[in-house]
């Protein structure tokens, strides 16, 4: 019999950090980076005015991309960015805009547009856990204090990048 | 002479026709606003399905609205990128077949561009104002805040924003204040009855010397004060929000427009401004328009403000990028363009 677990995001292990600023918040980010492969699918989970786009940040410098080009895609959806030599190093992916339907995730081409480079994607849904499955969760909140926990996980179901 | 322009980029779809002096003779825009609304700003369907049902439509439309036939079309602008590789080739491909099949140039036009010069598009059928380079370009939208300096034959980008665009601050803060979408009308109807100079909210810079944009913290800040006052995004009426939280929004859009205007001072002060030319979405601002006349007016410099038709995304600025193009360098090479979702101002 296969371990029953539960059916939300339930990550395995989680590391935490503790942020007290923006720039603490993309040193973190900075830091996953380096663990990263180009299949990797980072889902990044929390409110607004968390630091979700300040920790994509942080993931695209790590990645060598110009960190002047990373801004919201909350409008565009999809961000592209690249290094200095105009290579796309990462993806960056918003669907707060989006209906959390399969059909209207037909437009962003996925699997097959996005691979090569790591993703990030802001306000994931149940649709795109189909379509882009994550191979890490990162978890924002907000303390009473004003700082911010961060909770970086490795989802049961992705026990390698190949998961996906 | 009689152009054609075509915009999918994002959520519009948009077609229109210009005359070789820039008349905008239609723009039809597709615009989805009446279905957002009940979804509080979440796009039911942003899909290339959406583009592709719209499209024919809104091209008939223009063309009878310009009392013109296909026939008598010399040139087609279509946007080429940035934007959503699905999204844009409906418009691209649509454009690509209609030149092909009238054995006519096709221009393709990054959609920044065409905001740029938006603002020297006229209505009501006058012809546009000429291009007078140097002049500054400011694009602030949902998507971006960009400034730049255009010349005839470059477009050097100067600051941008790092995390949020400023129309998205407006549309998130008024989503969770429960006033609906899209954002940015809403509050400046509501500013206009508050006093914007009762709560000092912070603007951030980067932090590194650059005059790059920054209005996360802000939206933060205004997160905060939400909070404070049991602001959970339950749909209100916007006539009957008290005293304090009109001027907290007053305060908010005084924030956006006072960082605006601070990094074109900036700008100014250091490189020295000609003209300024305005365009995007939040160009429709009233504050915006306002705060930046009247910077103008006390610097002695011109300021060009779009007619509120074409600061949202549309077809006519796509076919005067496209117009103006087409007379600095004549037809593109015969090599079919290709959509591309990145592309960055001032990049071929």
């Amino acid at each position: 019999m296969p371990e029953i677990r539960p059916a939300g995001p339930g990550p395995e292990r989680v590391e935490h950090f503790r942020s007290k600023s923006e720039a603490e918040t993309e040193a973190i980010g900075r830091a996953l980076a380096q663990e990263l492969t180009p299949d990797d699918v980072v889902y990044l989970v929390g409110d607004l005015g968390v630091g979700k786009t300040a920790f994509a940040r942080g993931l695209a410098s790590g990645l060598g991309a110009v960190a002047r080009e990373v801004a919201s895609p909350t409008f565009a959806i999809l961000h592209e960015y690249a290094a200095s030599d105009g290579s796309i190093v990462m993806r960056h992916l918003d669907l707060y805009r989006l209906a959390d339907r399969s059909e209207d995730l037909e437009v962003l081409g996925l699997p097959d547009a996005v691979g090569g480079v790591p993703i990030a994607v802001e306000w994931p849904r149940s649709a795109i856990r189909t379509a882009l499955p994550p191979t890490r969760e990162v978890f924002f909140k907000r303390t009473p204090d004003g700082t911010r926990w961060i909770g970086v996980g490795r989802p049961s179901h992705a026990g390698s990048s190949a998961a996906r | 002479m009689l152009v054609l322009g075509i915009e999918t980029s994002c959520d519009e779809t948009s077609v229109a026709v210009l005359d070789g002096d820039g008349r905008v003779l239609s723009n039809v825009v597709s615009s989805q606003l009446a279905a957002h609304a009940p979804y509080g700003g979440v796009v039911p369907e942003i899909a290339a399905r959406a583009h592709l049902e719209n499209l024919p439509i809104t091209f008939e439309q223009a063309l009878a609205e310009a009392h013109a036939t296909v026939e008598q079309i010399d040139l087609v602008a279509a946007t080429a990128g940035p934007g959503l590789i699905g999204a844009l080739l409906v418009g691209l491909s649509a454009g690509k077949a209609l030149a092909f099949a009238r054995g006519i140039p096709l221009v393709p036009v990054n959609h920044l561009e065409g905001h740029l010069f938006s603002a020297f598009l006229r209505a009501g059928g006058e012809p546009a104002l000429p291009a007078d380079f140097p002049f500054h370009g400011l694009v602030v939208s949902g998507g971006h805040a960009e400034l730049v300096r255009v010349e005839s034959d470059r477009i050097s980008p100067i600051a941008r924003t790092r995390d949020d665009a400023p129309g998205e601050a407006f549309d998130k803060v008024a989503r969770r204040a429960g006033l609906g979408y899209p954002g940015g009308p809403v509050i400046d109807r509501i500013a206009a009855r508050g006093n914007g100079s009762r709560y000092p909210l912070p603007v951030g810079r980067t932090g590194d010397g650059s005059n790059d944009f920054s209005f996360s913290g802000l939206k933060t800040a205004m997160l905060r004060e939400f909070q404070k006052r049991d602001i959970t995004g339950e749909p209100v009426d916007s006539a009957s929000l008290s005293p304090d939280v009109v001027d907290l929004l007053a305060s908010f859009q005084r924030a956006i427009v006072a960082a605006l205007l601070d990094r074109v001072e900036t700008v100014h002060r250091s490189a020295g401004i000609r003209m300024l030319a305005v365009s995007g979405g939040v160009a429709a601002n009233s504050e915006l328009r306002r705060t930046l006349s009247e910077w103008g007016e006390a610097r002695r410099l011109r300021v060009l403000l779009p007619e509120r038709a074409y600061t949202t995304d549309n077809a006519a600025m796509i076919a005067f990028a496209g117009l103006l193009h087409y007379r600095k360098n004549g037809a593109p090479e015969r090599a079919a363009p290709v959509a591309r979702s990145r592309w960055p101002l001032g990049t071929s």
